[in-house]
């Protein structure tokens, strides 16, 4: 979230799409509700009505998977009817920059389009340089080829027409939801979009974020107080597990892993360090040297020196454009390139996208470890549906680990907020906090490394800083402090001294030389100086609009909104100056300011502002997208796999075969995979309705911790599927009655809820059904629970992100037997 | 009128059953075992272990869909019909508390006819126990006489569950009916000067559920159960039968 | 013929409990109101943040100070996000802390067994160890078929995860970079 949750009531108009956060964050609702109780307006859109809706202003149904649609519409109704916010979309976006002439748009695919290496040639979407190297701009936005043109030209096809017959939302469900939020382009308004899972898990996810994002930048929603865009995500900590790298493609601190072709340490930062010739942007990422040195000391201390590159070496590298994500391991895990698994607090025989493939891939194991509170269908596959135990040779550990209550350390919530928490109870029985396993495991792991010294690539094991215990026990204190990282040696920076072993205050002063080490230079600062800042109590909240930035700690440097720069004009006063949350109150002199001061939440990046109060511009000023190398938000996106403009796609299996915007059906650059298990069927007459997964409020992910809850079992007990009235009708069933759910992967059986709450689409002339099911089951527990609705996923996904496309695909459903 | 009361404001409800699972955490409530039925409502009704339910209820007027959640619990009545009927046949087996007006059950109701005391109940809440006591919402008395509020109340994250002074709820609740009439004629507080628990609905209350409002019973017509309802009950002029 | 406190708190003892005193063949309705007493009155009180969705709301655990164990948990009244409320799913933290389910041994399933053997610790982390050891040793690739340093284990995959502490999932990142695990995810995908 560039925002927080708090925030939300400081919000306009509340756009809520491809989520449904009264079931999955339900506390969010807590503040919604303030916002509509002071006049704010709350849109949701969604295949269902579901509790969400309940408490909407405006409801309007939408086809799974077809988000774009009704963005590029709502993208093309603020073009053409003059809601954008005109001042910050010049200043603050790449609209008014022209882009190359090499850039095209025809027929569904950008240029550049290679169909043998199904890829891109980005090279293609450039912009336009001028002598310097900048960027050449018409801040008219008149020029045929700068991207405010360009923006009005791709959406100039999404007309209401066409759109409402692919999305199959009314046409005037549609117009209200657009009029009622492009108010926000207003400078005294504001609106957020709160997004899920309902927008990310799509072949076109990460282009579904993108189109709304621009229609953010478009009315000037971003870096506001009630503004923003919002991911809620879906776990305690998976803020916090990304923040530290636990995934493949980066490091703690969104540093990207290295790959082959990066052998030197000097190669990895000239391939990472944007380098810009915008005099007035601050590109944030020119630091990464520093980062990525003061990481490489953390994981390996003393060992880590100039002469061995910091350890870079011992680092792993991918191999070059490969990926190893969710659906890749699983994949090389069915080809049986894989020989050990850890499933550490996850259930992915029933989480992942085509739960069969994976449930059989297991079974090509040497060895598995699960760590987890309870029994569940991994740690079990092997006595699952369909398999023979005796013919299945995994061996299986499973390591109890203890609940959340039963130790300390922080977690942070998708507002950044990291928070520490304490331990209220010994663990149960032998199970033991995973700190203390991870701890114990590696000792093990080094000794016997240790010991063999014919062991393959010992050095990074044996050079690993390994000393966080205390005593017997892991001690989290001691990991906190070398995330937050310390000096290593005495240094002297403009008068002041920093010892050897002190924590580093904030991650400004972290260096390149070595002189410091911070475990992931994000947390410089949670735990410094001034204590172990993520345990703060104190509820004071000066701005009055629910910052509390003195309660825990939040990343970065303690900012609660990202970007909040854009909150203020050019002069550094606030757009909105009834919801201030930053504002410039430097001194001035003759028209001029003369010394730095802000006031309110941290500011992102202590400089002045882009002109003075008489209105002259200042060289020493800063655009406010730090992280951005241009210090603007980019409308039009040249980053990505799949197109600088999001195009709509539909889902690799949907229920038509013609796409009324172009003739390209669906994403031309979707991964595709190929064993016999990775079965995709469009438009085939056996798997006629749509389907869809989602959560319910009281169950959370697979199950695996609330179907154990009786309280929560007992509130919902079985998996469901839920159906329009007529699809019950046109197939016979009851309500209550339990029936088959079907895809090309596999089946199961629900219960049928038989609702209003689903309607059928009318999609280019035809009526489309959709159905859509809970994914928190599965057979080990309880007993008539029911199986996992991921055994219906298709393998496949976003070009960009590889997350699999679990929200749209296509199902049966038929009586029992 | 002296004691507690609730303000329930169904407008507010986001049907996150944080309140039936509080109410079952404070009271240390088991669970039953249960079925999907084809729809979310679980458990399907008040039972010996659940004193607090959500109940779901899907609706269509006028071609606009509706789903409305009513979180169900004892109104502690002003003058509750359930004491009456107890008292009928057993002492010392339900009170009715002086500085909080909650209505609580004692061990002794195991003894009272239980379909009987359901019955008298215009709302059908009294439930209870195999072989056990007859058992339904105690306005968490433990916590309230120590100065904390019920457990749902507590728990409920957008204001739906309100509680203090009976005075101050009835103005909370006349206060939240006046701003909400404007945009939905139908607004009504139900049986507001009969109950401890005030509940706000935008629609027909038979459309959240059955027994919203104070309704017919086997044997008891409305008017009768109104009638039950004014009577002063015998209960409030008892005084202490010794050890 | 009035009940006075003092003549009520001799009669049921001073130590009754909420319910408890139901069955006394009291009429109770003449007692004064302070006589009801909190099942947490003595318990400790430790701070914590919810397990599940990523709100962050805050929860107190109660802590009976004899046994050690917790008997309550309820919402945080000073937390800013959540003010002492919580969902259904916050609201059952008890039942994760005090639940006849939860694994509380480390299990074993050997190869084409058809049942889970109990093991102890000190057993389970050497065999995994060895496992680990001779997996990444077996398939440990030091140059790509490019010729290039990769210095990569192929062989070892790992998913989790967001259900841990940051201070673990950072040791957990280190641990497997250290063993050269390149296949790494997490619930971000899912």
């Amino acid at each position: 979230m560039t925002n927080h949750w708090i925030d939300f009531a400081n919000s306009d108009c509340i756009l809520i799409m491809g989520s449904n956060p009264a079931e999955n964050h339900p506390i969010s609702f807590r503040w919604i509700m303030k916002a509509k109780d002071k006049g704010g307006v709350v849109i949701h859109v969604d295949p269902r009505y579901t509790r969400t809706s309940t408490k909407a202003d405006i409801y309007a149904p939408l086809r799974s998977g077809t988000d774009i649609p009704f963005l590029g519409a709502m993208i093309k109704y603020i073009i053409e009817n003059n809601k954008y916010f005109n001042d910050y979309v010049v200043n603050y976006t790449n609209a008014s920059f022209i882009v190359g002439e090499k850039y095209d748009f025809k027929d569904g695919l950008f240029s550049g389009f290679n169909a043998e290496k199904r890829a891109y040639d980005a090279s293609t979407w450039a912009f336009e340089m001028d002598e310097k190297g900048v960027p050449k701009k018409d801040p008219t936005l008149q020029h045929p080829r700068c991207v405010f043109q360009l923006l009005k030209k791709h959406y100039s096809r999404y007309d209401l027409d066409t759109v409402s017959t692919i999305t199959g939302t009314p046409k005037e469900d549609m117009l209200k939801v657009f009029e009622a939020y492009s108010t926000t382009g207003a400078r005294d308004k504001a609106g957020t979009i709160l997004y899920a899972m309902g927008w990310t898990q799509h072949t076109v996810g990460v282009q579904n974020i993108r189109a709304m994002t621009i229609i953010q930048l478009l009315l000037g929603n971003m870096g506001i107080p009630g503004g923003g865009v919002n991911a809620m995500r879906g776990e305690s900590n998976v803020q916090g597990s990304t923040d530290q790298g636990l995934l493949y493609h980066i490091l703690p601190g969104y540093l990207p892993t290295p790959s082959a072709s990066l052998a030197k340490l000097e190669d990895y930062n000239k391939k990472f360090t944007p380098v810009t010739k915008e005099p007035l942007s601050a590109n944030w990422w020119q630091n990464r040297p520093k980062y990525v040195v003061s990481f490489l000391k953390a994981m390996f201390g003393d060992a880590a020196k100039p002469e061995n590159e910091f350890g870079y070496g011992w680092l792993p590298k991918l191999e070059d454009g490969k990926s190893y994500s969710w659906l890749d391991l699983f994949d090389a895990m069915y080809r049986k390139e894989l020989k050990g698994f850890f499933s550490w607090g996850m259930n992915p025989a029933c989480s992942g996208a085509n739960s069969n493939k994976t449930r059989a891939a297991m079974a090509n194991l040497e060895w598995l470890v699960v760590v987890n509170l309870f029994d569940n269908e991994t740690a079990s596959f092997w006595k699952g549906p369909g398999m023979q135990p005796k013919q299945i040779k995994t061996e299986v550990f499973f390591l109890p680990c203890c609940a959340f209550l039963e130790k300390e350390g922080s977690i942070s919530n998708s507002g950044r907020w990291t928070q520490w928490r304490y331990k209220a109870q010994e663990p149960l029985g032998q199970s033991l906090p995973d700190g203390d396993i991870i701890y114990e495991l590696f000792n093990e792991i080094r000794a016997l490394y240790k010991k063999d010294k014919a062991g393959k690539f010992p050095d990074p094991i044996l050079n690993l800083k390994w000393d966080y215990a205390e005593g017997k026990h892991f001690n989290p204190h001691l990991v906190a402090k070398a995330i937050n990282g310390y000096w290593t040696k005495d240094v002297t920076i403009k008068d002041k001294t920093y010892k050897k072993g002190e924590l580093v205050s904030a991650f400004a002063l972290l260096q390149d030389d070595g002189s410091t080490s911070s475990g992931n230079w994000l947390y410089c600062q949670s735990y410094n100086q001034d204590g172990n800042n993520m345990a703060r109590r104190d509820k004071t909240d000066e701005t009055g609009l629910g910052l509390y930035p003195k309660w825990s700690w939040a990343w970065p440097v303690n900012r609660r909104i990202i970007y909040n720069r854009a909150s203020l004009d050019l002069t550094g006063k606030p757009w909105n100056p009834k919801r201030p949350v930053l504002e410039f109150v430097g001194d001035v002199a003759d028209g001029k300011y003369t010394s730095i001061k802000w006031k309110g939440d941290v500011p992102d990046g202590p400089w002045y502002p882009l002109k003075n109060p008489d209105g002259t511009a200042r060289e020493d000023g800063k655009l406010p997208f730090i992280m951005k190398v241009d210090g603007i938000a980019s409308i039009f996106g040249p980053g990505l796999k799949d197109g600088p403009f999001p195009e709509h796609y539909e889902p690799i299996e949907c229920p038509v075969e013609k796409n009324p915007l172009s003739p390209q059906l669906t994403n031309p650059v979707v991964p595709e995979y190929t064993t016999e298990k990775d079965v995709i069927k469009t438009c085939d007459p056996r798997f006629p309705f749509v389907g869809t997964t989602y959560r319910v409020t009281e169950h959370w992910q697979t199950g695996v911790l609330t179907r154990w809850l009786p309280w929560l079992i007992e509130a919902e007990p079985q998996v469901f599927v839920e159906m329009s009235e007529e699809l019950a009708k046109l197939r016979g069933f009851a309500n209550g009655e339990k029936v088959i759910v079907e895809s090309p992967r596999g089946s199961l059986e629900a219960v049928a809820i038989v609702t209003k709450r689903f309607r059928p689409f009318k999609v280019l002339g035809q009526e489309v059904h959709q159905v859509g099911l809970p994914w928190h089951f599965g057979w080990v527990w309880p007993p008539e629970g029911g199986e996992s609705a991921n055994l219906l996923t298709p393998s496949t996904g976003d070009p960009n992100t590889r997350i699999p496309e679990s929200k749209a695909f296509m199902v049966n459903v038929r009586k029992k037997g | 009128m002296a004691g507690k009361g609730f303000f329930i404001d169904t407008t507010l409800c986001t049907a996150c059953r944080g309140c039936q699972v509080a109410c079952k955490n404070w009271n240390r409530n088991g669970t039953i075992p249960t079925k999907n039925t084809g729809s979310h409502q679980n458990p399907p009704d008040l039972d010996g272990n659940t004193f607090k339910l959500v109940r779901f209820s899907e609706v269509e007027t006028d071609g606009k869909l509706a789903w409305y959640f009513f979180a169900d619990q004892c109104r502690h009545c002003l003058v509750p019909p359930c004491k009456d009927t107890i008292e009928g046949y057993v002492d010392d087996a339900v009170i009715q508390d002086e500085a909080t007006g909650a209505v609580v059950f004692l061990e002794k109701s195991k003894e009272a006819p239980h379909e009987e005391v359901t019955s008298s109940c215009p709302y059908d809440i009294p439930r209870h126990r195999e072989n056990g006591p007859m058992v339904k919402c105690t306005m968490c008395i433990d916590r309230v006489s120590n100065g904390l509020k019920p457990a749902c109340v507590k728990v409920c994250p957008t204001g739906a569950m309100n509680f203090g002074e009976l005075d101050e709820m009835i103005a909370l609740a006349n206060e939240r009916l006046a701003k909400l009439k404007p945009k939905y004629p139908k607004a009504q507080l139900l049986d507001a000067d009969q109950v401890r628990v005030i509940y706000l609905v935008v629609d027909d209350p038979k459309k959240y559920h059955k027994n919203a409002v104070a309704s017919l019973n086997p044997g008891i017509d409305r008017k009768t159960a109104l009638r039950r309802m004014a009577r002063p009950a015998k209960g409030l002029i008892r005084t202490f039968v010794g050890v | 013929m009035k009940l006075t406190r003092r003549d009520f708190l001799k009669i049921s003892g001073a130590a009754t409990a909420g319910l408890a005193l139901s069955g006394m063949g009291l009429d109770l309705s003449t007692v004064e109101a302070y006589s009801w007493q909190l099942r947490t009155k003595d318990a400790k009180e430790t701070t914590t943040i919810c397990c599940y969705c990523s709100v962050g709301c805050g929860i107190i655990c109660h802590t009976d100070k004899k046994t050690g164990q917790v008997i309550y948990t309820e919402g945080d009244a000073d937390h800013p996000i959540n003010g002492g409320s919580l969902c259904a799913k916050g609201a059952s933290s008890y039942q994760i802390a005090q639940n006849e389910k939860r694994m509380t041994k480390v299990l074993y399933r050997a190869p084409n067994s058809s049942k889970w053997e109990a093991k102890p610790w000190d057993w389970a982390l050497k065999e995994i160890a060895k496992r680990v050891k001779k997996t990444r040793d077996a398939t440990f690739t030091l140059k790509n078929q490019k010729g290039q340093v990769v210095n990569r284990c192929d062989g070892i995959a790992s998913v989790g995860s967001a259900a841990m502490d940051n201070e673990e999932c950072w040791i957990y990142q280190a641990m497997l970079r250290a063993l050269g695990i390149v296949y790494i995810e997490h619930q971000a995908r899912i």
